[in-house]
């Protein structure tokens, strides 16, 4: 199995409401709390695991607004676990997801060098690096209705912009988001072969506009029969 | 490698369902519990509101449960010293209580008026609304004219339905969808679900928005409009509708009063009125009988077009016909509304014929039978897949009723409402138009001691005899609703109200109690001059405010909260019963009736008590009539007694569910003791499935309005035809021109104003406020945006959600900000007509070149709220509010005039006009600044340098 | 990158520390200028000792969670940095063998060298894995280059190499080989860092704000991170250095670590060696440098906070 999200750009309004539930399912989560720095004061910050950013293409007034969800890819060639010095982090055979134990992180920060994507952030009151766990402590708890067995983010996304599951299963609706709709990966070049894919907007058909109607009615009304149309 | 993954243990946890309460959306939520603290609140995938989701807000609700600003006990102006000071005493409930309820009988015992109860973002109309009725004070109103109600009353003055919680897209069939002037929307995560439904469709999406973000960051097209500008981009796309005879024919013929016949008699009185018959129905020509004949009739065919002679001679013309003259004259054709508009000439034509290209080539037929409201079956439905939604953008200008009337007309011209794929109703709507439902005006009930008025103190008027006002023609309410100014005001102005009060004009109060609203802040327009009028002493009455008492109803530390005499804490939403009512703005969505309650799942921590306790608690002390029993004894127990068995008429309560003794019946029946009980069994919302035959065309579904009529939605089954000429304004108008039999405007503002707004069809005009600023001084247009992740004020107090925005910056054009030599993190100095503001600039694409605009509410009086005083949002984030004035510019020889639209009463924050200068290098930081607000007594103004949220007891 | 004290410190001093060491052994080996006393040896190799133990304490106060700091050896398989530290623990053993047989003067000469020359193998490995540590990440392309070993090897020796002239100035040798080593590696290490800064200067970013996105064929603007104030991305990442700034910094670099040691040299001459005050002058240089290093690496995730290029 490989494991991950797709982000359909092409509906994502930039709600943060998937960063907000990410941030609270996993406060109380496996590797929770997740620290929240001067949270009352003047320049609040904390530990979260998906950001929402947003971009503007083009140039006015040919500008598109891009929300642009970010959380742990999940990649293939994940150099942040092989940089790990202490094995803290690694990437789950069975699924793909990469972890961090949270026993065994020395906080080095050095695999979030090795990150591209900002999926790391560092807890400072714990001393140790966290990261977007693909809610592995929902998808596989049995004690939670089977439909719930999702990520919190995916299952709050009021644009349904985010889909869970398998990219080894070319019939899973994740991989088939990809192929149809050209979902494409971050930083390629880069060569960290992430499993999260982004969906580009879709190009809306035009919409005919020829042979509407009969221009002139202005003209036509002053001689105008009514139509018998009976209520 | 791999490794076992503990998940959690759940022994301890409980899960409880109720409604999220992070805005008004009111979603259904499922909250689970470790030992009484919150662990994971997520959306209920059973709810027709939110079907599973929940937004940034709605997860948040930990950290508003956990907020520094919750209020821990009843608060009072500490004695001696000053309002606004920041100084109190706590004190007991009883001696709250107490004191409240003498002031309060000695009010209502001599002039009830002197109590004004003004609600903000609460959703409990229906129960503020009633206590207010019966206290007999007519100075009662909620949000709405500050908010929405030029999209309500446009809406149910010409469809029967309408924007802003009325009315919902029919995001399963449209095929096209336009988004008019709408960053949020209270349907916030119905409006994001709907969205994806209809691009994965494969629909078109179009905004029209001055701003690219949130939704129109996914419009297939952004319409980049000048703001204000809509109702004429919307007039001009009728031009192009009707240019080429693109309307739906019957549509209009059997559901609207374009056949409808208008009599033409200028300067004369009865002009522009419909003819009628002696028993007052309106006339249609019919083309078969060749003879005038009512137009409510079955059976007739009527001319659309045309001038005819009434029998008494008077000429007449079908209301189309008066359409057709002027809409399709130049003054609307693209070319030459375009370089006002800001839009291309070739966009509008071009929007204009997609969506008639999708309304008449791509029209959906479902295989439903249903029955006119005539008896004839039909056994297809036709659906026009063209939907709309508008809201703030529109409705926030002084010209915006009749804005909102110009995308009605569109829609009606498309045939495109409440079928298949268009803007659909929501229960209890569609209502008569305008619903039957008149404000008080009696001034022998409204001035008599201890009586409840007859009539609410809100409703609908259709003519000047329907306006609260005395024989002078004055305001009798304080917030001069219903009066010449504001005619139409369906739900007040509580923008003008504490600038009224202060004025003592039309009158002194002697209290205003203030519920859920930030009205010394964000709510309110001119921020600053509104705070010192809350401190302005009388100089007649020593020692005394000019708002004698002030009773603020909060459950946070608000900027409000700073000046109340008396401060009644509230619980939180998680800990509190409240219910969504039919009676009052519910969850409906067009497929279902719904309403919902709200249960305590988490149990206070502090002295505070429910406001809906509270109003009971008064109401039963105070002997209202509807709260007492023929003994003298309190009918009610508490407010779930009230809610369980309060019959507004027979068999007609707060809750719609599991009504009837035993619980069977549905909308309508006898009172159920255990009411409560069933619906948080039912995961605490009902909802009523139409059926399919009931579920489209429901102004003129026999069937729907059978069941509606039964259930109090309406009060007889009969059509509802959708009024494209609206009678009721040419009424005022007709007043203002001196040519009506009735009570006439004497002050020549008020007879100007009536005569050029109070158009029978849909009319663009520049809006007020601009009318009176220079251009050129002040050449931007200046707006605020809603961010998803915030409401309002409330949520600058979660820790996590203002991590997301703590500040805010004044959003413009790159291109603009370049030619004036500004870029990004520039301090800038904005000024209006009102006075001036320092923010810092942040530059974009996606902004029409004249204007700006930022995130609302997000600056914050420095203390308030839980924060820190140095936090960013005082100290660099900033309210436009302060630049936007309450009043027009003044003009001489005129009274001052309410900044509204000068129909409905609606606040038009979005009229505004600045100009912008860079600062000098040494004024950084935002202004004004107010005074640092005091820590409440319970509060040793420390806050945690490190917040760590654990629900778990197992880790 | 945000320049942490805690790092610059550290390889800098290891450095210079392991530089020393392996020149100092080197020089004893060789009987450079004649030879160093055992004395000169034992002292020079504590020297070596003190500062690279004294910059891996300091990169060890980097750690948020020291008390897991014993785990890092364990992924030398993958990881330059438990590589390092496997590296710089095995260096131990053999450096205290030989500093300390120096120091004995217990005459297992053949199994002293043995042992330095195994030490000055791993001081080499382990410089060598420092920089990797630097040079593996895709992800900073300033840093994702052959010439950062290049530089670390040559600056640590530079380094070393000047704290072994004031070592040897302390004896009878002969100094001018010491001189000549010391012009050597401050030429070599001029030269690769000349090199470094041209490579960084070429415009050849591969990591765009377009591919960091996807959306390649347009001008791509940030309009808002999603949070007003810094995180830990921000913090760590973000720093940014104006250009001028860096400009005038790598002057202080090529002035303080290379061309004022250099004329300071050729002023004295090969006899006098120039003193503590080369020294002091040039570690000022370096310590500019790897400030620089951190400063001016631009981390790809700056590209999803307004950076265009990276
Ligand atoms: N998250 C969140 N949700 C909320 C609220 C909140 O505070 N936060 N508030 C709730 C309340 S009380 C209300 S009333 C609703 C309001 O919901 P919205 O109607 O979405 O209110 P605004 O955010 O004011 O959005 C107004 C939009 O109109 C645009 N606009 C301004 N002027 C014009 C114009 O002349 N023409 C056009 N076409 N567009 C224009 C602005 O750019 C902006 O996008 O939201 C409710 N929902
Ligand atoms: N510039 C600008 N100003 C605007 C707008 C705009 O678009 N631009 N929008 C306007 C609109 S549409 C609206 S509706 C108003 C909104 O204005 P309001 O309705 O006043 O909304 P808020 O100010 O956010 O909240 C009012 C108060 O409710 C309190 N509150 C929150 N939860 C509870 C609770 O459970 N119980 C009680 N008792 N109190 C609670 C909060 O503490 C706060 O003090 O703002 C208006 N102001
Ligand atoms: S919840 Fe969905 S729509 Fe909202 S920001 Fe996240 S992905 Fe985008
Ligand atoms: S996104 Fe970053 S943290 Fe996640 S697997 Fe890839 S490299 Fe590692
Ligand atoms: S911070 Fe923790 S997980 Fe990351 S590299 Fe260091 S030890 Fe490994
Ligand atoms: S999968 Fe879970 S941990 Fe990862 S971003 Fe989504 S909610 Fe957060
Ligand atoms: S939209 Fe969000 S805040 Fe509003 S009720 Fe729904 S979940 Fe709660
Ligand atoms: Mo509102």
């Amino acid at each position: 199995m490989r494991l991950g999200l797709v982000i359909d750009l092409d509906v994502c309004v930039g709600c943060h409401a998937c960063a907000i539930a990410c941030k609270q399912w996993n406060a109380s989560g496996t590797t929770g709390p997740l620290s929240d720095y001067d949270p009352y004061g003047a320049e609040p910050s904390g530990v979260w695991f998906n950001r929402i950013r947003h971009f503007e293409v083009g140039e006015y007034p040919n500008n598109k607004t891009i929300n642009f969800p970010m959380s742990c890819m999940h990649c293939e060639d994940a150099a942040c676990v092989t940089v790990c010095p202490t094995g803290a982090s690694y990437k789950r055979a069975e699924d793909g997801i990469v972890l961090v134990d949270q026993d065994k992180c020395m906080g080095c920060n050095y695999c979030s060098w090795a990150c591209p994507y900002g999926a790391r952030e560092l807890d400072r009151a714990s001393g140790t690096m966290k990261k977007c766990t693909l809610c592995v402590d929902r998808i596989y708890d049995e004690s939670i209705p089977i439909e719930e067995r999702q990520p919190a983010c995916v299952l709050t996304c009021p644009a349904h912009a985010r889909m869970f599951g398998d990219f080894d299963d070319p019939d899973s609706a994740v991989s088939r988001a990809v192929r149809e709709r050209g979902g494409y990966q971050l930083l390629p070049e880069l060569g960290y072969n992430p499993t999260n894919h982004y969906l580009p907007p879709r190009k809306a058909p035009p919409i005919p506009t020829e042979n509407l109607g009969k221009p002139g009615f202005r003209e036509r009304l002053k001689t105008f029969a009514n139509k018998l149309v009976r209520r | 490698m791999s490794a076992v993954i503990k998940t959690e243990n759940h022994d301890r946890q409980e899960v409880k369902y109720t409604t999220c309460y992070m805005c008004a959306c009111r979603c259904g939520i499922k909250v689970t519990l470790e030992d009484g603290k919150v662990r994971f609140i997520q959306g209920n995938r059973n709810h027709p509101t939110n079907q599973g989701v929940l937004c940034a807000k709605g997860n948040a609700g930990i950290m508003k449960q956990y907020s520094p600003a919750k209020l821990k006990k009843p608060l009072m102006r500490k004695p001696g010293a000053p309002r606004g000071a920041g100084e109190f005493v706590e004190i007991e409930w009883e001696q709250a209580l107490d004191l409240l309820t003498d002031r309060l009988e000695l009010i209502r015992s001599t002039d009830p008026s002197k109590l004004a109860f003004f609600t903000g973002r609460d959703q409990m109309q229906a129960l503020t609304g009633l206590w207010a009725q019966q206290f007999g004070t007519p100075n009662w109103a909620a949000h709405g004219g500050f908010c929405s109600v030029n999209m309500a009353a446009a809406g149910l003055y010409t469809i029967g339905f309408s924007f802003w919680e009325f009315g919902a897209p029919d995001w399963d069939y449209a095929k096209y969808f336009i988004l008019w002037g709408v960053a949020e929307d209270h349907s916030s995560n119905p409006i994001k679900i709907g969205l994806e439904k209809l691009k994965r469709h494969g629909g078109k999406f179009v905004s029209v928005n001055p701003v690219r973000t949130g939704y129109s960051a996914i419009a297939d097209e952004w319409v980049p409009i000048r703001p204000g500008m809509d109702g004429l981009l919307a007039l001009s796309i009728v031009h192009v509708l009707l240019s080429r005879e693109l309307f739906d024919w019957e549509f209009l013929v059997r559901y609207t009063n374009a056949p409808w016949l208008v009599v033409q008699t200028p300067g004369q009185k009865g002009d522009g009125l419909f003819l009628r018959d002696e028993a007052g129905n309106p006339l249609v020509w019919d083309l078969e009988k060749q003879a005038f004949v009512s137009a409510l009739d079955a059976d007739i065919a009527p001319a659309m077009f045309g001038e005819f002679v009434a029998p008494d001679g008077r000429p007449v013309k079908t209301v189309m016909s008066l359409v057709a003259e002027r809409y399709l004259d130049e003054r609307y054709a693209p070319e030459n509304v375009s370089r006002e508009c800001g839009v291309p000439a070739e966009q509008i034509e071009r929007l204009a014929l997609e969506m008639a290209h999708v309304a008449f080539k791509e029209q959906i037929e479902l295989d439903i039978e249903w029955t006119d409201v005539w008896g004839r079956r039909h056994d297809k439905v036709i659906g026009r897949p063209v939907a709309m939604y508008a809201m703030r953008g529109i409705s926030a200008h002084s010209n915006g009723f009749h804005a909102c009337r110009a995308i009605h007309l569109i829609q009606i011209l498309l045939g495109a409402l409440d079928g298949p794929g268009n803007f659909r109703a929501r229960a209890p709507y569609p209502k008569p138009i305008p619903p039957h439902q008149l404000p008080e005006n009696n001034l022998d009930i409204i001035h008599a001691p201890n009586t409840p008025l007859a009539r609410p103190p809100l409703g609908f008027p259709t003519r000047p005899e329907d306006l609260v006002i005395d024989a002078e023609g004055h305001p009798v309410r304080i917030d001069k609703a219903y009066s010449w100014e504001s005619p139409l005001a369906s739900h007040g102005l509580m923008h003008m109200v504490i600038t009224n009060a202060t004025n003592h004009d039309p009158y002194a109060i002697d209290t205003l109690i203030l519920f859920m609203a930030n009205m010394a802040w964000n709510s309110t327009m001119n921020t600053k001059g509104i705070q010192e009028m809350l401190v302005q002493e009388d100089p007649e009455e020593f020692g005394q405010y000019k708002i004698p008492f002030l009773v603020v109803v909060d459950a946070f530390h608000s900027e409000m909260v700073n000046f109340a005499d008396l401060v009644l804490p509230d619980t939180t939403y998680l800990e509190r019963h409240d219910c969504i009512s039919l009676l009052d703005r519910p969850i409906s969505e067009p497929d279902a009736a719904a309403d919902a309650i709200r249960h305590p799942v988490v149990t206070p921590d502090r002295d505070v008590r429910p406001w809906q306790e509270v109003l009971v608690e008064l109401a039963s002390r105070l002997k209202f009539p509807a709260f007492t029993n023929k003994d003298g004894t309190r009918k009610f127990k508490d407010y779930k007694d009230f809610i369980v068995n309060f019959e507004r008429s027979p068999g007609v309560g707060f809750l719609a569910g599991w009504r009837g003794k035993d619980g069977t019946k549905s909308l309508k029946g006898e009172p159920n003791p255990h009411q409560w009980e069933k619906y948080i069994e039912n995961q605490s919302f009902f909802a009523h499935h139409w059926p399919d035959s009931q579920k489209y065309n429901r102004f003129a579904n026999k069937e729907y309005l059978e069941v509606a009529a039964d259930a109090g939605f309406v009060g007889k089954v009969e059509p509802i035809i959708m009024q494209i000429y609206s009678e009721p304004l040419q009424k005022f108008r007709l007043a203002g021109m001196g040519l009506y039999d009735g009570p006439q405007p004497t002050n020549p503002a008020d007879r100007e104003r009536l005569g050029k707004y109070f158009d029978p069809l849909p009319l663009w005009y520049q809006p007020l406020e601009q009318q009176r600023v220079d251009a050129e001084e002040y050449p931007f247009y200046a707006i605020t945006q809603r961010p998803m992740f915030m409401y309002h004020s409330w949520d600058s107090q979660n820790a996590w959600l203002r991590q997301i925005m703590a500040q805010n910056y004044l959003h413009m054009n790159a291109k603009k900000a370049a030619e004036l030599g500004l870029k990004d993190y520039d301090w800038v100095w904005v000024e209006s007509h009102n006075g001036r503001i320092r923010c810092q600039i942040k530059t974009m694409e996606g902004c029409e070149e004249n204007t700006v605009w930022t995130w609302n509410a997000i600056g914050k009086q420095a203390g308030t709220w839980g924060l820190e005083p140095d936090a960013s949002e005082a100290r660099k984030g900033f309210l436009l509010n302060h630049l936007i004035s309450e009043l027009l510019p003044e003009k001489p020889g005129e009274r001052r005039i309410t900044n509204s639209d000068p129909v409905t009463g609606q606040a038009a924050w979005f009229d505004l006009r600045v100009r912008i200068y860079k600062a000098e290098p040494d004024e950084v930081g935002s202004w004004p600044q107010f005074p640092e607000v005091k820590p409440l007594p319970w509060d040793d103004g420390r806050r945690p340098a490190v917040l760590r949220y654990n629900a778990r007891s197992d880790k | 990158m945000h320049p942490a004290f805690s790092v610059i410190f550290f390889t800098v001093s290891s450095g210079a520390g392991f530089g020393l060491f392996a020149l100092l052994y080197l020089a004893d080996l060789l009987k450079l200028g004649g030879g160093l006393t055992p004395q000169q040896v034992w002292v020079g190799g504590a020297i070596a000792l003190v500062l690279i133990i004294a910059g891996l304490l300091s990169s060890v106060g980097h750690l948020a969670n020291p008390k897991n700091a014993w785990r890092a050896f364990s992924r030398w398989r993958t990881s330059w940095l438990s590589r390092e530290g496997v590296f710089a623990v095995a260096f131990f053993p053999f450096a205290f063998g030989y500093v300390g047989l120096s120091f004995l003067d217990l005459g297992l000469e053949g199994l002293r060298l043995a042992l330095g020359g195994l030490a000055t193998l791993l001081a080499w490995i382990t410089v060598f894995s420092t920089s990797m540590i630097y040079a593996c990440l895709k992800t900073i392309r300033q840093w994702n280059t052959p010439l950062v070993p290049a530089n670390y090897l040559a600056l640590g020796h530079y380094t070393g190499a000047l704290i072994l002239m004031l070592v040897a100035a302390q004896g009878e040798v002969e100094l001018a080989p010491y001189y000549f080593l010391v012009l050597a590696f401050l030429v070599a290490a001029a030269f690769l860092k000349g090199l470094y800064y041209f490579w960084i200067g070429s415009p050849v970013a591969v990591s765009t704000i377009n591919t960091a996105t996807g959306f390649t064929r347009a001008q791509v603007k940030l309009f808002d991170a999603g949070h007003t104030h810094g995180t830990f991305l921000t913090q760590e990442f973000g720093f940014q250095l104006a250009r001028r700034w860096a400009l005038a910094l790598r002057v202080v670099v090529f002035l303080a670590g290379f061309v004022i040691p250099f004329l300071w040299l050729v002023q004295v001459g090969p006899q006098a060696g120039g003193g503590a005050g080369v020294a002091l002058v040039a570690l000022l240089g370096v310590l500019a440098e790897r400030w620089l290093f951190f400063a001016e690496a631009r981390h790809v995730v700056n590209l999803y906070h307004g950076a265009q290029r990276c």
